[in-house]
């Protein structure tokens, strides 16, 4: 019984539902012409409408200004769908279309994903829950203006040493004036990226931890790195990000639903899409 | 551990070559104290323990309209707060003219700060809302947007929102449930926006006093969270509710903040479309010289001004600078905001920062409070939802000027007046904020305390600290901002009480944007009041790039030269510096006198918007279209005051 279970069954099956039921409604409204009923709730809806506005109830008097006026909406509404005047009205056939579409939207809110769908959603979208690798790192720079053609030399020497010095030494000396911090602790990759750019970040990513590497440059210069600490970035447990996979499971069965609604729709039309006799469309690069 | 100390030794004497100072003798190791002066404490083990000031700056944007404002909405714009704030977090977004848009880097943070008057009018308008489609007014605005006249009708909203002619029946007002839907929508997109530690998401909006079209306007910042900000609703300039008064905007921040406990801030900006009434002396609400209480609250409800934006560069004028070779810089100074009004030379004076500067010197005097004491941002002011302003991702000031081949040759604005046109649009800026941590409360802070500083794109880090006993040596240390935390006050400070026979030091750094161009020079700008009551400028070129000379008469530098290819729009840094730093002493000083300086890095010569555009569409730019600029930093200045 597994196909009970499949959310996008219950979509089209309450979809279904729905359109009928409205379709039924509605066609029982219009399908008496020549009677315009004024129900109950209608009133309701004209005085509850007025005292949002007004912050009093309508008087009597006022009540039937409203109803006649409800009565001349309506009467002019039928006939104006009557002669096509919502055909070719940009305004009406949008405010249509995003009805119809809301209705789909709706949906999508009562439907109730399990923890099985989460799970299987979570696996499928790896990279979109992943959290990100962070460094724990050292670094100290060179300024290639101040070295010329003697860089290189001088970064080998500088890393022959830090070698020999390991993690405990002090850098408060070494390397050239910089204003970004030698140490970082738990930065993530894309803040590394934001802080010395894209280069230093593949750079690092590339240094094993544990001991000085030479050699990793950035938009400023050279650095020689010290990784104390990688910790990989990892995929969180549901239970950690629950909510944040249940709202991203809905708005992909949105998207599903919408695309459904519109598949189904076309369902018996052909499309025809006339070609202008020449391109004189501009390019857009 | 003696291995570890013979290390030690032979590091400092290689790096000591390194850093260009005396080579120290060789082995055998110098005696335990001489090594103690060389290390004159051991650092903690933790090296990230003992930082208490900020390492880091954060980069972001104070400035955003989205289709929540009108005008942005009119011109085309139709992403939300929300898109906003993803598209500043590095997410691709659908610009509304449909092309896809991501920026290089991420911002790590946003204010959306929508215009509070007509707050989310516009979707209104475009969804034919019932009531404003039973409005004549409101109607004929939705039929123009709807048959593609967006633009006609965007100007026909504004001038109408400035004449005030706008229907009653359809304009939103606070109290009104459109209003507040329209509210808490902004703050519910800045909430799930705010990742603390990531990205700060501020709830903000902007006070849009716009009287005969001189811009006054004002963007206010919440430090809060929805819980308070919710509680009120944004204050507009339309009476009876509202004020286009300055003075009734800082008592309805007062009222905020008595009510909530919270905190917000102001910022003004686009003194250069004020005609003269953005740093007033005689204020034009009432036509008299602005008052001590005036002074006061302006001083501490508005600590930072929004100096550089698409709109133009507000920081100095070549008229009120003749001698400043750098001050034609990115300038609108054709009319106030909507060109009803021409420029006269008698405003610029109470349009731009440094002269304001100049004037809160002068005024502190009379009236015991300067109330011009203010720190510089840059932030975009960009109505399209997109704080993108690289010069090589410039997505325009409106929607309708997002990229295309006739964006720059079409008039942006045009009156009996004057035209301003297309390509006049500045691809500026960003606010730089010196912050422990990214979070509203600690960025809000940091604002406040005026550790900020303005740019006009560019990621460039820039350090300044003043104080009494700076040396050359805190130049050479590795880590500048030690010294200068622990010698002196960084930008934004205050210095007092000169000690007998000193003059104030600065250490000044930059290091450039690491995808950027190189620095080209860094100077100090001091304004001072002399003896007379009269206030002056001068310029100092404090380090610079090469081996240039100053010009022995005017002690200038000479330029650092252009590498700008136009039809291939790139540069090289080829020359330049990737970092530049320096102790700077004022060779002028006088103790009785008050001052101020402020830093301006000038990056090199760099292709401007308009040769990015002219490359990508393949077209020819008309020949009076700049194509490059040295792009640039202004930071928050420190003053000297003397003492009592």
């Amino acid at each position: 019984m597994k196909l009970l279970r499949e959310p996008l069954l219950h979509f089209l099956l309450l979809g279904a539902a729905i359109f009928v039921t409205f379709s039924l409604l509605s066609r029982h409204k219009v399908d008496k012409p020549g009677e315009i009923v004024v129900t109950q709730g209608t009133l309701e809806n004209l005085v509850t409408g007025f005292t949002r506005t007004w912050q009093r109830p309508p008087t009597q008097e006022e009540l039937r200004g409203l109803t006649t006026d409800y009565v001349r909406e309506e009467v002019a509404y039928r006939r104006a769908v009557a002669m096509g005047l919502d055909r070719d009205d940009t305004i009406v056939r949008r405010r249509l279309r995003q009805k119809l579409e809301f209705l789909s939207d709706d949906l999508s809110d009562r439907v109730m994903p399990t923890d099985a769908d989460l799970q299987g959603f979570l696996q499928s979208h790896v990279d979109n829950f992943k959290t990100e690798t962070t460094f724990t790192f050292r670094q100290i720079y060179l300024n290639p203006q101040l070295h010329g053609t003697n860089l290189h030399r001088d970064e080998t020497r500088l890393l022959a040493d830090l070698h020999r010095a390991g993690r405990q030494s002090d850098l408060t000396s070494l390397g050239d004036p910089f204003l970004l911090p030698q140490s970082f602790q738990d930065i993530s990759l894309s803040e590394v990226k934001k802080v010395f750019g894209d280069q230093f970040a593949s750079g690092l990513s590339a240094v094993a931890s544990g001991r000085w590497q030479a050699g990793v440059a950035s938009g400023y210069g050279v650095h020689v790195v010290y990784v104390v600490q990688r910790n990989e970035g990892r995929l969180p447990s549901l239970t950690e990000i629950h909510d944040e996979v249940r709202r991203q499971w809905l708005d992909a069965k949105r998207g599903e639903a919408t695309d459904k609604l519109y598949q189904t729709l076309l369902k018996g039309y052909t499309i025809r899409i006339e070609q202008p006799e020449e391109k004189k469309v501009a390019q857009v690069r | 551990m003696p291995p570890l100390k013979t290390t030690r030794i032979a590091l400092v004497l290689f790096l000591s070559t390194l850093g260009n100072s005396p080579v120290v003798a060789q082995e055998p190791s110098p005696p335990e104290q001489q090594l103690e002066s060389v290390f004159p404490k051991k650092p903690p083990y933790s090296p990230y323990a003992n930082r208490h000031f900020p390492e880091r700056v954060y980069w972001g944007d104070t400035h955003l309209h989205t289709s929540f404002s009108m005008d942005a909405g009119a011109f085309g714009c139709r992403l939300v707060p929300r898109d906003a704030y993803l598209f500043a977090k590095g997410k691709e977004v659908t610009a509304s003219s449909g092309q896809q848009v991501r920026l290089a880097r991420p911002l790590d943070f946003l204010v959306v700060a929508d215009h509070s008057d007509g707050f989310g009018f516009f979707p209104l308008i475009f969804n034919g809302d019932p009531k404003v489609m039973a409005d004549p007014q409101g109607r004929r605005w939705n039929e123009m947007i709807m048959s593609g006249q967006g633009a006609a009708a965007a100007i026909d909203i504004i001038t109408s929102f400035g004449k005030g002619t706008i229907s009653k029946a359809i304009f939103p007002v606070p109290g009104t449930a459109s209003y507040q839907g329209a509210w808490e929508e902004v703050i519910k997109a800045a909430e799930d926006a705010n990742e603390p530690g990531r990205f700060t998401a501020f709830i903000g909006f902007e006070w849009t006093s716009n009287t005969g079209g001189n811009n006054l306007h004002r963007n206010i910042l919440f430090r809060d969270n929805a819980s308070k900000a919710s509680m009120v609703e944004p204050y507009t300039t339309q009476k009876p509710s509202g004020s286009d008064n300055p003075r009734d905007l800082w008592k309805w921040m007062a009222a905020y903040e008595e009510k909530t406990g919270g905190q917000v801030l102001a910022i003004a900006h686009n003194g250069n479309l004020s005609n003269g009434r953005m740093f007033p002396i005689i204020e034009s609400f009432t036509g008299k010289p602005i008052d001590r209480e005036y002074a006061e609250t302006r001083a501490q409800r508005e600590r930072i001004y929004e100096v550089t934006q698409i709109k133009g560069d507000g920081e100095a004028h070549p008229f009120l600078s003749p001698n400043d070779e750098f001050a034609n810089y990115e300038r609108w100074d054709k009319g106030n905001l909507d060109l009803t009004v021409k420029k006269k030379p008698e405003m610029l004076e109470f349009e731009y920062a440094r002269s304001a500067l100049r004037n809160g010197l002068k005024l502190e005097q009379e009236l015991g409070v300067n109330p011009y004491k203010f720190g510089m941002i840059g932030s975009t002011d960009a109505h399209t939802g997109l704080a993108a302003i690289d010069e090589d991702n410039f997505w325009g000031k409106v929607s309708a000027s997002e990229p295309s081949p006739d964006r720059a040759t079409h008039a942006f604005l045009k009156t009996e007046n004057a035209t301003i046109m297309g390509w006049e649009q500045t691809a500026s800026g960003y606010a730089g904020v010196w912050s422990t941590d990214n979070t509203r409360e600690a960025l809000f802070d940091a604002m406040q305390r005026k550790e900020v500083y303005a740019t006009t794109g560019p990621r460039m880090i820039v350090r300044f600290f003043g104080g009494w006993n700076f040396d050359a040596n805190d130049a050479n240390t590795r880590n500048p901002a030690v010294a200068g935390y622990a010698k002196g006050v960084p930008m934004g400070g205050d210095l007092s009480n000169a000690p007998a026979s000193k003059s104030p030091t600065f250490l000044v750094a930059a290091l450039k944007d690491p995808i950027g161009a190189n620095l080209d020079r860094i100077q100090i700008i001091k304004g001072w009041l002399d003896a007379k009551g009269e206030t002056h400028e001068q310029i100092y070129d404090v380090v610079w790039s090469g081996e240039r000379k100053p010009d022995s008469k005017t002690g200038k530098v000479p330029q650092v030269g252009d590498t700008v290819d136009v039809p291939n729009a790139t540069y090289t840094n080829t020359i330049g510096s990737s970092e530049l730093i320096k102790v700077w002493k004022d060779p002028q000083f006088d103790p009785s006198q008050r001052a101020f300086y402020y830093v301006r890095v000038l990056e090199i010569p760099t292709p401007r918007w308009t040769a990015y555009d002219a490359k990508y569409f393949g077209i020819q730019m008309p020949p009076e279209v700049p194509m490059k600029g040295q792009e640039r930093a202004y930071t928050s200045p420190i003053w000297y005051t003397p003492g009592k």
